[in-house]
């Protein structure tokens, strides 16, 4: 039995790899993407999730609009990492597909409702989307399956702040609503994703297979090497998007542990800073799963192959 | 013609009061209420906005329930009813409401009004302000489509009423409050500066149960523990008309003394949370956000307040 997933995601280019990662395996089911601010605008990630769809010949997956401003703080964008476009170089065409009518956090509700214990969220961006849906049906905390994060940075520093990693720092409120929730969640954080690097080598081997797919993963991907290089030291990318989603059918690629987890919305220098209680001082329950050890290898293999099989059908 | 109003409320004693006085306004139109939790749960309050409009023969007007908790905090719990009684409603007792509230969300039905009628519609908020952030939020287009909302929060130079320098409504949402007044909608304030001003005495109760009338009862049953409430944290007299103040915004603006200034509300976790600050010596050089009521003729509109009951009641004899 696949599983069904909703994601929420910024595209963004390893939002971008992320849907090409769940397209490309079986053990998947996309009932529908929900686009958000974060690494562009909301009109621009929602314009690049048809657009990525187009590109793998997957439109009849349907796309809901979201949030454009975070719940509290000022807007935060990030092109200087994703490029003006959020995909980097790559020059995808105007998609032809629209958006369906309905505000994302309303399809994460009715999905939910209507289908209890069989939905997965899987977000990629910053979480505005998802609290205001908890606020509005707090039901869906019960009739949620789980729920993957791309966030955070537990022992990791920070990449957007000294403490703070990107989506938690965008809309750290609604990472405060969602982290609060009650929903079973696993958590995604830096301190497993910044160990996965997709390197020059992984794309050349990708470059072997002549398609409108690969063409997409290098023009995108040369900006965001681009980008660690200059801003991190990193030679490769970090590809935090895809390891998430990768740990929704194939979770032993990470170790686990359970923790109480927190994120500051005190608007000092923590703003965002999302922090565990590993000696559990303030006595609360745990409150999701994180992945804090990596099979770093495991991961690339299994990204490299979906996407060579994607990519070998997709011409 | 009328201002056509639609009010975000969390009954609760006064805003039954502020209810009451603008089904008793001849310059208000009352078209609808939005339930929030707030003075009491939301099972609570959406149940006294239906259970008073019917008491009140308006059950022609809809009421769409709201949020539950404030947006990031924990709500306050059972706090209120210290204040406003189990029911949120003091000693009055109402029947059990017959109709029921319409389908869609609060936070969708403001938006689908306001969206339907740009510029015609005028919101007034007398609770916590989350159902109004989040269709902010939730529909970019929503702040440009409110003609005015007048909101009862905040205590700008008068100290708090639930910290010392937070005033509930503001406290118990003040992500929601930071929103709104950053969202660009118009926007007159009403704080406690004001609202402390007016106080509903128990002579003023007598007065209008001078007419034998179940509304005027309902007024005596309602502000009864309120009163009692104010008298012994407060040291007052009588009880405060906050909500009921807003609709002043409307029909009698003579009595207010009104700044514009830049207000905003922190939102830091430190003491002085949920506090409402007004950059009088334009220090951060920011444009003003909203108008504020900062001085009021507070017997007169005491006196205004219970003229228009007494009409009403006398009117539905």
């Amino acid at each position: 039995m696949p599983k069904h997933i909703i994601i929420d995601t910024d595209p963004g280019i390893d939002d971008s790899l992320a849907i090409l990662l769940a397209l490309a395996s079986p053990e998947l089911v996309i009932d529908g993407i929900i686009s958000v601010h974060g690494n562009v605008s909301t009109e621009q990630t929602t314009k690049n999730a048809l657009s990525i769809l187009e590109l793998a010949k997957a439109s009849h997956v349907p796309v809901y609009k979201g949030c454009d401003l975070p719940l509290v703080k000022e807007s935060l964008l990030s092109p200087e990492t994703h490029g003006d476009s959020g995909l980097g170089y790559a020059q995808l065409p105007e998609p032809v597909t629209q958006p369906k009518a309905g505000h994302g956090s309303d399809y994460i509700i009715e999905q939910i409702m209507s289908r209890p214990g069989e939905i997965t969220l899987v977000a990629l961006g910053p979480l505005t989307n998802i609290a205001i849906a908890l606020r509005k049906e707090p039901r869906i905390v019960k009739n949620v399956k789980e729920v993957f994060v791309m966030g955070g940075a537990i022992q990791h520093t920070g990449n957007t702040t000294a403490l703070a990693e990107f989506n938690t720092f965008v809309d750290p409120h609604a990472a405060h609503i969602v982290f609060h929730s009650g929903m079973p969640m696993i958590l995604t954080p830096l301190d497993v994703t910044y160990q996965c690097i997709f390197m020059k080598d992984d794309l050349d081997r990708l470059l072997k297979i002549d398609s409108p797919i690969t063409k997409y993963i290098s023009d995108s991907t040369r900006f965001y090497m681009e980008f660690h290089d200059e801003y991190q030291s990193i030679e490769g990318c970090v590809i935090n998007d895809p390891m998430t989603m990768a740990l929704t059918f194939m979770p032993e690629i990470c170790d686990y542990q359970d923790l109480v987890v927190d994120v500051d919305i005190s608007t000092g220098v923590g703003l965002g800073n999302t922090f565990a209680d590993f000696y559990n001082y303030g006595k609360k329950p745990k409150n999701m799963k994180v992945a804090m050890g990596v099979r770093p290898r495991m991961f690339m293999e299994l990204f490299l192959k979906r996407m060579e099989n994607l990519c070998s059908k997709i011409r | 013609m009328p201002t056509r109003i639609i009010l975000d409320t969390d009954p609760g004693a006064d805003d039954a009061l502020a209810i009451l006085l603008m089904l008793a306004s001849p310059e208000i139109q009352l078209e609808a209420l939005t339930t929030v939790q707030g003075n009491v749960n939301l099972e609570k309050t959406t149940r006294n906005a239906l259970a008073l409009l019917e008491f009140l023969n308006a059950s022609h007007i809809p009421v769409a329930k709201g949020c539950s908790t404030p947006l990031i905090k924990p709500p306050h719990g059972e706090q209120g009813e210290e204040v406003h009684g189990k029911t949120g409603l003091g000693q009055a007792i109402l029947p059990e409401p017959r109709s029921k509230v319409v389908e869609p969300h609060a936070v969708d039905y403001l938006i689908e009004r306001f969206l339907a009628e740009p510029g015609e519609l005028t919101l007034f908020a007398i609770g916590p302000l989350t159902n109004v952030a989040l269709a902010i939020r939730k529909e970019p287009k929503f702040a440009q489509a409110v003609k005015e909302l007048v909101i009862m929060g905040g205590a700008v130079r008068s100290g708090g009423n639930i910290t010392p320098l937070a005033e509930f409504n503001i406290h118990e949402d003040p992500h929601a409050a930071h929103v709104v007044f950053n969202s660009g909608i118009p926007i007159t304030l009403i704080p406690l500066d004001v609202t402390y001003k007016c106080l509903l005495t128990a002579k003023d109760v007598e007065r209008l149960n001078g007419i034998d009338s179940p509304i005027a009862k309902f007024v005596r049953d309602v502000t009864a523990d309120y009163m009692e409430f104010y008298l012994k944290y407060e040291g007052f007299d009588g009880c405060a008309l906050h909500d009921p103040l807003t609709v002043a915004a409307v029909i009698a603006p003579e009595l207010l003394s009104i700044e514009k200034h830049y207000v905003n509300v922190d939102i830091s976790g430190g003491v002085s949370t949920g506090k409402t600050y007004a950059d009088f010596m334009k220090v951060s050089k920011k444009p003003a956000n909203m108008k504020v009521a900062l001085g009021v003729k507070g017997r007169e509109f005491v006196d205004l307040f219970v003229e228009r009951l007494e009409s009403f009641c006398r009117s539905r004899l």
